[in-house]
């Protein structure tokens, strides 16, 4: 099977702003694949893109289908949490699964009971008298509960504690992923998602500044603590970003032979989150 | 287990490492099933390729076999086979290390196995 989503000069203007940059992107299916920027970089606009919400420029085929105009098809097989997962707040558990169950014909109405049973989530609770956690709950059963081959998840853990945050991940890998379905999801807490990727985008302006599986990142990204004798040389070889602790040298590098950096000094696979910061130095300045 | 992994393996060999220690403790024995990749995924919250490449390694060297449709088990002898493996990993990777730093340090034979006795070993 071709690509689950594949973008060609995908661009989005509003009046004179950028927000999406020409960008071009392949994601095959069973994967799980992290977009990640800082505030206003287009994440959200590309999602929005891809799920048919908002016209753009360039060609995207998402399941084969183009979101522009065969939206209705296309959200047959696609699953979406939003930052923003607003529901009616006089909308009840009960309600939603009714809902839910009249207008998806994938809705697999015994599985999403299944699990709401499992929660605290009683079907005459309404949204109104849910906690935050609980409405991101309540979407999961839902969304879970329909065999959508993808699903994009918008900042799907935003302001939850870290009970709901890990329960949330746990779920998904346990009762939705296989490797027929895809999943894109884009964070801030990329910590928490860092092992469950396959591949990493970096967005940043508009622009693809990383797109690697993890595995790559792993082969191609090296920090390296360098001592004071040793750090020209290290220099040298144009480490992407250098602090300082203890007197030495941090210093990380890209696409460096991990032979050649292991002589100056201790070398480790650095976290997403310290290829972000070096990757989007100055986005804000 | 502990859920922390270190950034100095990939996270498939750490996890593999976990499972080999737990059969040289004997926590897990021949004919035990291996947890399903699905679970270990989202217990773990690994990527279950991840999980699948720790499993493929056991099985590569025979400490687990896959019986169809049902999963992975650990095989008879897993224990023995590790010992033999592992021993000969101490003596040619740790050991070496070890010695050099006992050498560094002045230390003799009496002196480290009476420390050792104290430490509880036989």
């Amino acid at each position: 099977m071709s690509a689950v989503i594949s973008a060609k000069g995908l661009t989005k203007r509003f009046g004179k702003t950028t927000a999406v940059d020409n960008i071009s992107f392949d994601i095959p299916a069973g994967r799980i694949v992290g977009l990640i920027g800082p505030n206003g970089s287009g994440k959200t606009t590309a999602l929005k893109a891809i799920l048919g919400l908002t016209p753009f420029e360039g060609t995207l085929s998402v399941l084969g289908l183009d979101p522009r105009t065969q939206r209705d098809e296309l959200m047959q097989q696609v699953c979406f949490i939003a930052d923003v997962a607003i529901l009616p707040r006089w909308l009840s558990v009960g309600n939603a699964v009714d809902f839910v169950t009249g207008v998806h014909p994938k809705f697999d109405r015994a599985k999403a009971e299944r699990y709401l049973a499992s929660t605290k989530l009683k079907p005459s609770l309404k949204v109104k008298e849910m906690s935050k956690g609980m409405v991101v709950q309540l979407h999961l059963a839902l969304v879970m509960a329909i065999d959508a081959k993808l699903l994009v998840l918008d900042e799907p853990t935003l302001g939850l504690d870290i009970l709901y945050r890990k329960q949330f991940y746990q779920h998904l890998l346990e009762e939705y992923f296989d490797e027929n379905k895809t999943i894109v999801v884009t964070t801030h807490q990329v910590e928490e998602i860092e092992h469950i990727l396959s591949d990493l985008m970096f967005i940043r302006d508009g622009k693809i500044v990383l797109s690697s599986t993890m595995d790559d990142v792993g082969i191609r990204f090296v920090e390296v603590m360098v001592s004071v004798e040793k750090a020209e040389a290290a220099r040298a070889l144009k480490p992407i970003d250098e602090r300082q602790v203890f007197g030495k040298s941090v210093m990380l590098f890209d696409g460096v032979p991990r032979e050649t950096l292991a002589a100056l000094g201790e070398a480790r696979t650095p976290g997403i989150a310290d290829i972000f910061v070096a990757t989007m130095k100055g986005t804000y300045a | 287990m502990s859920k922390d992994w270190n950034n100095n393996a990939p996270i498939y060999r750490q996890l593999k490492d976990r499972i080999v220690a737990m059969l040289l403790d004997g926590l897990l024995k021949p004919g035990d099933p291996l947890p399903s990749v699905r679970q270990i995924a989202a217990d773990f919250q690994l990527n279950p390729i991840t999980v699948s490449r720790a499993y493929q390694e056991l099985a590569d060297a025979t400490l687990v076999e896959k019986r169809r449709g049902i999963g992975m088990y650990v095989t008879d002898g897993a224990r023995e086979k590790l010992i033999v493996s592992e021993r000969e990993r101490f003596l040619q990777e740790e050991w070496p290390q070890m010695v050099e730093r006992i050498r560094r340090l002045g230390m003799n034979t009496t002196e480290l196995l009476s420390a050792a006795n104290i430490g509880g070993a036989q």
